[in-house]
């Protein structure tokens, strides 16, 4: 995807409509018109309605995928959000719970994330020799631990002032309120990434730390930022989550994190940093949540959906390589 | 005086040394709280209960000093447990012997794709395998059919991993013999260590490197598919939800042991105490009062206090060598 001056951080389509129809992004939409199609062939009450009567649940996912975005281009990764969701979800039922008004609860919930992203955030720039897997495989483990304990024997909470946390659940029109919330952060993100110094700033990062460094990028700084960032949007992940499920237990936001990648892999974000953008990625969103909505309405079991994710991930991952391969032999 | 002082550093630089010092510390601290720790009987036991971890963080050595990771690893044990099981459930199969070869021909195919896909497929091995975590764990859940093998189905199966049987030990220690000698005599063993320390260096001197880190997921499969077995022996059970989120465990006990992310450092020996520190302190966790609640935030923390301890040594080591040859 090599832009005209040849430089691959160029990730944005230009070019004629044949060239935009025939780009990651072209054909990501018509896998979601797929999708629609599949999910209405397959379940006789996949309609707008109910899909907008389910969709806060998997909403509240997509907040994260801004984050990770962020993360996978700076070819990092963060695979605790499943935790902090949990942790987020907890802290925030529980303080409901001990009679704190729904304004304060809400920012104890978006805090817990930021603190919980800010610790990632400091523990990889201070010891930048560390991959940032383990790292998060070891703050994934203590936030989940700090839920579990939080919760105590029983293992979850749920909420007594439902009345309260309504206010996440306002609806304009068919349209849940996180609905425009997703739109706006999409618009606001997507943006930041690809027409922003700062969006430049990553890829630079995510090709090359060194070159990143030297360039005169404070990359410790904007890593930094972006793993906080990450943490705050997983604790609103954790708020519209107990929104609309009234409260939170120890397996809260469980494989979350694979969802995310997935999406944001689905979506032609590399893993190894540098490359891709939120636009694919968004899309990718909703072509999952539309599949999960759709294979949820048929009564398919939650572990079989799950295995057809993963198997989609692989596959998505796998692409890159045959194409290679496929050309090397072309030419 | 200079023979003294290469030796007190031999024990402060060798990460084994180090952890001995750490084991023996914790025996003795643990043994003057409750006299009866030391037992054989508890020893033993000690050694039964994390006979999977034990074996598994063998498989993950290697993957891990290719520089690679492998989270998929209790989904195949729970898919391969699962269906030795089943196979026992619906009266398929009831010779031992048969269903250890079963179990660890399933997992060796689950960690052969996963190296496959990781070598071949140059995908990125956390990315896959974490693919895998959710499709093994579900094709569990998915061939169970919400049933699961009790005790009275797996009755004659479970005499071979039962309280007291010699099973799990006998495993364990074939096991540990058969990576020992091959980590550190054998020309696959070096290989790997090859593989990790530097890929480049490793091709140009005529390695396989695709091949090696192939091997290194199947073996890391095979492990995890007959941990799968002896799971369902040593608990006389076999459910889709087994040793969930125990892959941790396994990392930790390597990590603990010096095996290095980054590839290329790491020893038997070394994976072997780290095992043996986590289970320690699991099983001494309830004796000076925290509660089994806590354990996964201690165990966290553990593992995070470890990896940047090993950063700030090795950054001091570092130091150093460079103070010493400026003078």
């Amino acid at each position: 995807m090599a832009g005209k001056s040849g430089r691959t951080i160029s990730n944005t389509p230009s070019g004629g409509l044949k060239e935009k129809i025939v780009s990651l992004e072209g054909a990501l939409v018509l896998a979601l018109i797929a999708v629609n199609i599949l999910g209405a062939c397959l379940s006789p009450t996949y309609n707008f309605t109910n899909i907008m009567r389910e969709s806060p649940r998997y909403l509240a996912e997509i907040f994260m995928l801004f984050g990770m975005g962020f993360i996978l281009v700076l070819g990092d990764i963060d695979i605790s959000v499943g935790a902090i969701v949990c942790l987020s979800a907890t802290v925030g039922c529980l303080s409901s719970n001990a009679g704190m008004p729904i304004g304060l609860v809400i920012l104890i919930t978006l805090a817990t994330g930021l603190v919980c992203g800010m610790i990632n955030g400091f523990i990889a720039t201070q010891f930048t020799e560390l991959p940032t897997m383990i790292i998060t495989l070891g703050t994934q483990i203590i936030f989940r631990g700090i839920a579990e304990v939080a919760l105590g024997s029983g293992g979850s909470a749920s909420m007594n002032d439902i009345a309260g946390i309504g206010v996440l659940r306002v609806k304009v029109g068919p349209f849940p309120i996180s609905f425009f919330l997703v739109i706006l952060f999409a618009a606001h993100f997507i943006t930041a990434l690809s027409r922003t110094t700062f969006g430049r700033k990553l890829y630079a990062i995510g090709s090359s730390k060194t070159a990143a460094y030297y360039a005169g990028v404070e990359v410790q700084k904007i890593r930094f930022f972006c793993y906080s960032l990450l943490g705050f949007l997983a604790g609103m992940c954790g708020m519209f989550l107990l929104a609309s499920t009234y409260g939170a237990n120890t397996t809260t936001g469980q494989g979350f994190e694979m969802e995310v990648i997935a999406m944001c892999v689905f979506g032609g974000i590399a893993t190894t940093g540098g490359k891709g953008n939120l636009v694919g990625a968004f899309i990718a969103s909703f072509i999952i949540v539309c599949l999960r909505i759709a294979l949820g309405q048929i009564n398919m079991n939650t572990q079989l959906i799950l295995v057809i994710i993963g198997a989609m991930l692989i596959t998505s991952v796998l692409i890159p390589a045959f194409r290679e391969k496929f050309w090397k032999k072309k030419a | 005086m200079k023979n003294k002082n290469s030796l007190l550093k031999k024990i402060t630089g060798s990460r084994e040394a180090s952890l001995v010092i750490v084991l023996i510390v914790l025996l003795v601290v643990i043994s003057i709280m409750s006299p009866s720790f030391l037992s054989p009987s508890n020893i033993g036991q000690i050694f039964r209960n994390n006979a999977l971890t034990l074996l598994m963080a063998l498989g993950m050595l290697c993957v891990m000093l290719t520089s690679g990771i492998d989270i998929s690893i209790t989904s195949t044990l729970a898919f391969t447990g699962m269906s030795i099981g089943l196979l026992q459930k619906y009266d398929v199969i009831h010779n031992t012997l048969l269903l250890f070869a079963i179990g660890t021909l399933i997992g060796l195919i689950c960690g052969t794709i996963n190296g496959l896909i990781i070598a071949k497929g140059k995908v990125a091995p956390i990315i896959c395998t974490m693919g895998f975590m959710y499709i093994w764990r579900g094709m569990a859940y998915v061939i169970s059919n919400n049933n699961w093998a009790s005790g009275a189905d797996v009755a004659g199966f479970s005499d071979f991993g039962k309280d007291g049987a010699i099973g799990p030990y006998v495993i364990l220690t074939v096991a540990y013999i058969v990576f020992f000698v091959m980590m550190k005599w054998t020309k696959f063993g070096r290989s790997i260590y090859a593989v990790g320390s530097n890929v480049e260096a490793a091709r140009i001197s005529g390695i396989n490197v695709e091949r090696t880190i192939i091997s290194a997921y199947s073996i890391m499969g095979m492990l995890a598919g007959i941990a799968g077995v002896l799971s369902v022996s040593i608990y006389a059970s076999a459910q889709p939800n087994m040793q969930y989120g125990k892959e941790m465990d396994v990392i930790a006990a390597c990590v603990i042991g010096g095996v290095s992310m980054s590839g290329g450092r790491g020893s038997v020996v070394g994976t072997f105490l780290g095992a043996i520190i986590i289970a320690v302190i699991a099983k001494a966790l309830p004796l000076v009062g925290i509660d089994a609640i806590a354990q996964n935030l201690v165990k966290g923390a553990i593992i995070l206090f470890v990896v940047v301890l090993n950063v700030i040594t090795q950054r001091t080591m570092d130091k150093q060598a460079l103070m010493r040859r400026e003078m």
